[in-house]
């Protein structure tokens, strides 16, 4: 999780990182703190801090986290030799060690030879049955394989195993929408938020699972009235997750907001013919619509008039 | 934090002096066998110099406070971590390899 000043941080650093002002290790450990990809740059800094045996000899016992970090970043942009030399390095200090069994078979994974990546890995588990890293890189190796099916059923027997793992749920959620199966994806979702209710992320992403047109496809071609009341229910549920997140995020999220002004039309052309009695107030997309005039305003207001079109669109 | 825990010290050296003081006067007041209605103006001045000393160090020492707001700019959550355990490696970055050919050097 990233949050605001941590993100304004990493830029920062970044900024200066890149520009040859100092502060390499404070950028590579925020990096590593907050797990963003960021594996060109972290390539290039790490290298020219292990490649400087006074700055090498400066970081102590944390030498061996970072040659771990430049090896996993130099098989993410394709440089396999140094990926190697880093993990023979590591070899040479830490023989007989399952996180350098994991490197290799990392490395394996990013050469393409997929079978001897699997023996690899089969034979770590032998060991140790309980890894979970190992068993996500199944996972990932059956992704990258493009055997999506596997990759679901592997994920499934992990998550019977490791029910509370929110990374898993979350990738599974992920797979679940590249194949478009929103249903599955809205019940990865709902149990991410049950898990973390605080995270806003969670409710934007569930409701733009329900929010998709493609949410009612369960019966088409049958009964329109079942298809208009199902797109309906999700309809509102969205509504409600968006705003959700706009509480959690102080009003910040500019997505929930847009979600909320589409959401609210969206009902009210469904509802169109039905005699509801009007519950839902006309304030929170009238609110809505205002905060988003006052954000593009500051942060991009040539594209303030799109803005106002789109929501003028929108009302009727 | 030198200065606040400096301040934080000599703020319990007063309230401890003004402790005894009233001790002594009460003591005092004993032998002259009169009622204690009170401790004198000046420990009570003490007393309440004392008394800002300690508060003001108790809130300097520590640091910063975290907010605890959960749309503050330090607590909201912009994106989520990269799930770097379920990274895959062959992705199209492949076609592009960098131009600059990085080696570890020993």
């Amino acid at each position: 999780m990233v949050s605001k000043t941590e993100e304004t941080q990493l830029n920062r650093l970044e900024n200066q990182v890149d520009n040859g002002g100092g502060g390499t290790w404070e950028y590579i450990c925020l990096v590593r703190k907050l797990k963003v990809r960021r594996s060109d740059k972290v390539l290039k800094h790490g290298l020219s801090i292990l490649n400087d045996p006074k700055k090498r000899s400066a970081l102590g016992p944390e030498e061996w986290t970072l040659y771990e970090q430049v090896a996993i970043a130099a098989m993410d942009c394709q440089c396999l030799d140094v990926a190697k030399d880093c993990i023979k390095v590591l070899q040479k200090k830490f023989p007989e060690s399952k996180r350098v069994g994991r490197l290799e078979g990392m490395l394996l994974e990013a050469k393409g030879s997929w079978a001897e990546a699997e023996k690899a890995y089969s034979s770590l588990l032998e060991d140790n049955p309980l890894d979970q890293v190992i068993h996500r890189r199944r996972v990932a190796m059956a992704k990258a394989q493009g055997n999506i099916s596997g990759a679901i059923e592997w994920l499934n027997k992990y998550l019977e195993i490791f029910m509370a793992d929110h990374d898993a749920w979350r990738e599974l959620a992920e797979i679940y929408l590249s194949l478009q199966m929103y249903k599955q994806a809205a019940f990865c979702y709902e149990e991410l938020i049950l898990s973390q209710p605080t995270v806003p992320l969670y409710h934007l992403a569930y409701a733009d699972t329900m929010n998709s047109p493609y949410n009612n496809n369960g019966s088409r071609s049958a009964k329109k009235v079942l298809y208009t009341l199902a797109g309906l229910e999700n309809l509102l549920t969205a509504k409600k997750y968006y705003a959700s997140t706009v509480d959690l995020t102080g009003g910040k999220n500019t997505r929930a907001l847009l979600g909320i002004c589409l959401c609210t039309s969206a009902i009210a052309q469904l509802s169109k013919g039905k005699n509801k009695e009007d519950k839902e107030s006309p304030e929170l997309q009238s609110l809505a619509a205002t905060a988003l005039e006052k954000d593009y305003k500051q942060r991009a207001s040539d594209k303030l008039s799109l803005l106002t079109s789109a929501l003028r669109s929108l009302k009727i | 934090m030198g200065l606040g825990f400096i301040v934080g010290v000599f703020g319990v050296l007063i309230l401890s002096h003004a402790a005894y003081s009233t001790i002594q006067y009460r003591g005092l007041l004993k032998i002259m066998e009169e009622e204690f209605s009170g401790p004198p103006m000046n420990v009570v001045l003490e007393l309440l110099l004392g008394f800002v000393f300690c508060i003001w160090a108790a809130l300097t020492v520590p640091g910063n406070f975290h907010s605890i707001h959960p749309d503050s700019e330090e607590n909201r959550i912009v994106s989520l971590s990269a799930n770097l355990d379920f990274m895959i490696f062959n992705h199209r970055a492949k076609a592009f390899p960098l131009e600059i050919e990085m080696k570890l050097k020993h």
